[in-house]
């Protein structure tokens, strides 16, 4: 396995309280391979991706138990200038919102060439030929003319095509996405996803892509892993969970998906909000907006139950909601 | 003495003069959504007001507390100097001139016998006499004029703001220099005159910025859709949501005041004796600050402490109501 | 760009017009413009008379500004109350005065910078405490008690230094009023650079530093400085009209014979000339570092244009 998690717990201090954004989540990616993670905002996704990537701010986050494996090492035991030379080189991040996430006052040659400088102890002008390079790579017309030009002079679409490069850039193992199309027009969407999967099979990276669009995860995903409050709460190879979902927290999300073969007819919604961290529902966590939960979902919180070899639901009940 | 106004700190880089750095200031907006924390710990549970959350912050705050404290006390013995001391700062016995600290004098006695102490308790009340009054006139003038620029834009905007860069151009002292030194009377009014003069557009500036600010308020342009009337729209809609950052400029200002009218006393165009003011015993105590450093440092530490008081008052204030620090 | 700063030399000319104007009023209207011709004696009423002729004081004001101005572009300021040509003076003074700026600008930018960068990146920490409640102190405690103490302890106490600055007023004699007259600029300088760190460490741009794996020090003097010095800049340039115009007080304290000095003396004796000459420098000074500030930041911001 390129990246194991194992029952990873992170909370934060707030000025209201402890919040425990993940409890206990475990998930692996191998190489080639994509895992899409979904969830509501607030479902902890973001948050795991962070610690997975050493860049969550602490305080006020704290990771308080698991290990993460990478390449069969505990990142989490690593000293900090040894995980600081696998951020970016080994492992890379895609943000979501491109046009904050670079920097407003670099050019983006600079930004791009920065990775090389930096990991390779590339000169400055080799660095910037590199730059072009990758550009070229994800597609920017003209890129010699614009390596020069600054984040605010591109378009969403690519600006987020610069981001992608840049975490391509050392072709790095891991690849860890985080809503990166959300903030695009639909259009440019589908283009910029699809540039990203053609160049995760053609590197033969892992990516982690985290979405709460299941139209997106479909077409590009092996696996899903869905969460909530901190937890997965389902996880199987994506035709699995499109065919029957293992847990009435998954079906919901699908029934809420618009279809065309039902138009006219009222779309679903779940009802009620996901939980405050700080008071997380005793029981399974879903309990108070699941239409399935018994008594039982009220005191005991659900293990997650092996469906099959490949899959697992944290559903007391996983064989009704499979048959549903 | 801080010669250039006091600007809230995020404010300071829209100071230029034109109205050129617009783009950066929205920059600045779409940068505060920064992520970080979990991705939405979850709203608590109750809502909360922007002022009550700001009171419960201040309440727990000890800058806030010994502010508080301090100014109540100054209030105090400007009210009733009498309370604390004995016999006229007025009286002055030349023998005892530069002498230190004695019975009835725990401060001593300065260049011309004086007792420091009187002097310096009743030195407070024209302190906070001109503080607060030169800050009501600022703050009532500033907010009128800045929060009809701001409402009604246009050309009566633009004629205030060339108007506000013209007094920004001119140095506060320079200008407080030119102006009192002509003035023969020697009360307050003046001095409270010239600040509201001069100190105005600093809170104009604020007033415009905040109801332009407030006036974007999806409410306020719903109120406007449907139909309200200007005066209704600016008393019960905009004016409550722009009030604090007037507030808070203001209670910093409170505390330049005091120590812009001890500079101009202290460079003689001030008060003049025989009134009593800390700037006046300043300067009257420096030709003699070899010998007697106590009349120089006793009415300098009152002055600081009281300017201090309202500007940690301000910051407090300030910090609790800004939610960006949070 | 050059569109821009023909706009904004436009703009500049009204508000040059009103200061320079508003000052000329309070000076002729509210004082007496030739009190002090007559030394320290009234003048009698002929040779007033005669004096208000001379000068053009009889013509309505609008009328006298003109003149003034009129002559002040040929470079005429007029004379001072001892004869002396006003460009005299300020040939002496303006020296002085530019040596004490730089001193007080360079604690700014020095001194400013550093604290505020390490309080910025230390929020809550007690050294972050500690510095805030020392600004506050520093913006607190007006300039001419700050001057005066220092005198006290470094001149008079200690004999560090010579309490007034000789005539020749050199750079190292400058060091201490320059401290001074930076005082509530350098505690503004510190303030606003620690927030604007402490803002800027928490955004997105930041975080894909971190994310690339760039060494802290490089995420900070890169990514992070380069991006929260834009408005601190922008402040230490404005300030330097200010800190010109606000010499006066520092002036008198270390008797430097500078602007502020000469402002002084020609308030004190009502000498309109010097008065009104001194100020329309300055305030051109004050608008022409706006402007610079203003073109400062487009270099420094690209996503500034103006247009």
């Amino acid at each position: 396995m390129l990246l194991e998690v194992r029952d990873l717990h992170v909370e934060f201090r707030t000025r209201d309280g402890i919040a425990k954004a993940v409890n206990g989540v475990t998930y692996a990616v191998d190489e080639g391979e994509t895992l899409a993670v979904l969830g509501e905002s607030g479902s902890g996704k973001s948050v795991t991706a962070q610690a997975v990537m050493g860049i969550l701010d602490m305080p006020p986050g704290r990771i308080t138990g698991g290990e993460i494996l990478f390449k069969g090492r505990d990142l989490l035991t690593l000293k900090k200038d040894e995980r600081r030379a696998v951020r970016g080189a080994e492992m890379a991040m895609i943000f979501q919102d491109a046009l904050s996430s670079l920097n407003p006052v670099l050019s983006v040659g600079d930004q791009l060439g920065e990775m090389f400088v930096v990991h390779r102890g590339m000169s400055r002008k080799d660095a910037r030929a590199k730059a072009v390079e990758l550009m070229d790579r994800v597609r920017i017309p003209a890129a010699r003319e614009r390596v020069k030009q600054y984040p605010h002079q591109f378009s969403g679409g690519m600006r987020q095509r610069i981001m992608i490069a840049m975490a391509l850039a050392l072709e790095p193992a891991l690849i860890i996405a985080d809503e990166p199309t959300t903030a695009l027009d639909v259009t440019v969407q589908a283009q910029v996803m699809d540039l990203l999967a053609e160049l995760q099979r053609e590197y033969r990276m892992g990516l982690i892509l985290i979405t709460h669009d299941l139209g997106v995860v479909a077409d590009v995903a092996d696996r899903i892993a869905v969460m909530y409050a901190g937890r997965i709460v389902e996880s199987a190879p994506v035709h699995d969970i499109y065919k029957a979902p293992a847990h009435p927290y998954t079906r919901g999300l699908l029934d809420s998906i618009p279809r065309l073969d039902q138009k006219g007819q009222e779309l679903y919604a779940i009802k009620g909000l996901p939980p405050n961290l700080m008071r997380i529902p005793p029981g399974c966590p879903f309990h108070p907006r699941c239409p399935m939960a018994q008594d039982v979902c009220r005191t005991d919180v659900p293990p997650l139950y092996e469906v099959s070899g490949t899959r697992g639901s944290a559903c007391h009940f996983w064989r009704e909601c499979l048959h549903a | 003495m801080p010669e250039q106004p006091y600007e809230p700190e995020g404010a300071i880089a829209g100071t230029g003069m034109g109205g050129a750095m617009d783009l950066g200031a929205s920059e600045a907006v779409s940068l505060e959504k920064t992520p970080g924390g979990p991705d939405g710990t979850g709203p608590a549970d109750k809502p909360r007001s922007l002022w009550s959350d700001a009171w419960r912050d201040l309440r727990r705050n000890p800058v806030f507390i010994i502010s508080v404290l301090v100014i109540l006390f100054l209030v105090f013995i400007s009210l009733w100097p009498g309370a604390i001391t004995s016999g006229s700062p007025l009286k002055c016995d030349l023998a005892k001139a530069q002498q230190g600290s004695g019975p009835g004098a725990p401060f001593g006695y300065n260049g011309q016998g004086c007792n420091v102490y009187t002097r310096t308790v009743y030195g407070a009340r024209t302190s906070v006499t001109v503080g607060v009054l030169a800050t009501l006139g600022v703050a009532v003038l500033g907010s009128v004029l800045g929060g009809l620029a701001g409402f009604f834009s246009g050309s009566w905007d633009s004629l205030l703001s060339r108007i506000t860069d013209i007094f920004f151009a001119i140095p506060v002292v320079l200008g407080g220099l030119v102006l009192l030194s002509v003035v023969t009377s020697n009360t307050v009014w003046p001095v409270i005159g010239f600040m509201v003069l001069l100190g105005w557009p600093q809170i104009s500036r604020i007033a415009r910025g905040s109801v332009i600010t407030a006036q974007q308020n999806d409410y306020v342009q719903a109120a406007r859709a449907l139909g309200a009337s200007n005066s209704r729209l600016l008393l019960r809609h905009i004016a409550p949501n722009a009030v604090a950052p007037v507030i808070v400029v203001a209670t910093i200002a409170l505390g330049t005041y005091i120590a812009l009218e001890a500079t101009l006393s202290y460079l003689g165009v001030g008060l003049k004796p025989p009134s009593v003011s800390w700037g006046i015993d300043i300067s009257a105590a420096s030709p003699y600050v070899r010998n007697a450093p106590h009349a120089l440092l006793w009415p300098s530490g009152a002055l600081a402490v009281t300017v201090l008081a309202f500007i940690m008052l301000g910051d407090a204030v300030r910090d609790a109501l800004d939610p960006k620090l949070r | 760009m050059g569109r821009y700063v023909v706009r904004r030399l436009l703009q500049m000319i009204p508000v040059f017009i009103g200061a320079t104007l508003l000052i000329f009023l309070m000076v002729n209207v509210m004082g007496d413009p030739i009190a002090g011709l007559c030394g320290e004696r009234q003048c009698d009423p002929a040779t007033a008379a005669q004096l208000k002729k001379e000068f053009g004081l009889d013509k309505p004001v609008w009328q006298q500004y003109l003149t003034y101005m009129g002559n002040v572009f040929t470079g005429d300021f007029g004379t001072a109350f001892n004869g002396q040509e006003v460009t005299e003076l300020m040939a002496s003074a303006f020296p002085v005065t530019i040596r004490l700026t730089i001193v007080a600008i360079l604690f700014e930018i020095v001194i400013g910078i550093t604290l505020g960068v390490i309080t910025g990146l230390r929020r809550g920490s007690p050294e972050d405490t500690g510095v805030l409640l020392l600004t506050l102190v520093v913006i607190s405690v007006p300039t001419f008690v700050t001057g005066l103490l220092l005198q006290l302890l470094l001149g008079v106490k200690w004999g560090w230094i010579k309490p007034s600055v000789s005539p020749e007023a050199t750079f190292s004699e400058l060091i201490v009023p320059g401290l001074v007259l930076a005082s509530v600029s350098l505690a503004y300088v510190t303030r606003l650079t620690r927030t604007s760190i402490a803002e800027n460490k928490r955004s997105d741009y930041v975080r894909t530093a971190i994310a690339k794996g760039l060494p802290r020090h490089r995420v900070v003097t890169r990514h992070l400085l380069r991006n929260s010095l834009i408005p601190v800049v922008t402040f230490i340039g404005t300030d330097v009209g200010a800190l010109m115009g606000g010499a006066i007080v520092t002036e008198r304290i270390f008797n430097i014979h500078g602007v502020g000095y000469q402002l002084y003396q020609g308030i004190l004796r009502q000498n309109t000339q010097t008065v009104v000459g001194f100020v329309t420098v300055l305030v051109l000074v004050f608008l022409v570092a706006n402007l610079v500030v203003d073109l400062l930041y487009a270099v420094l911001d690209p996503r500034i244009r103006y247009a």
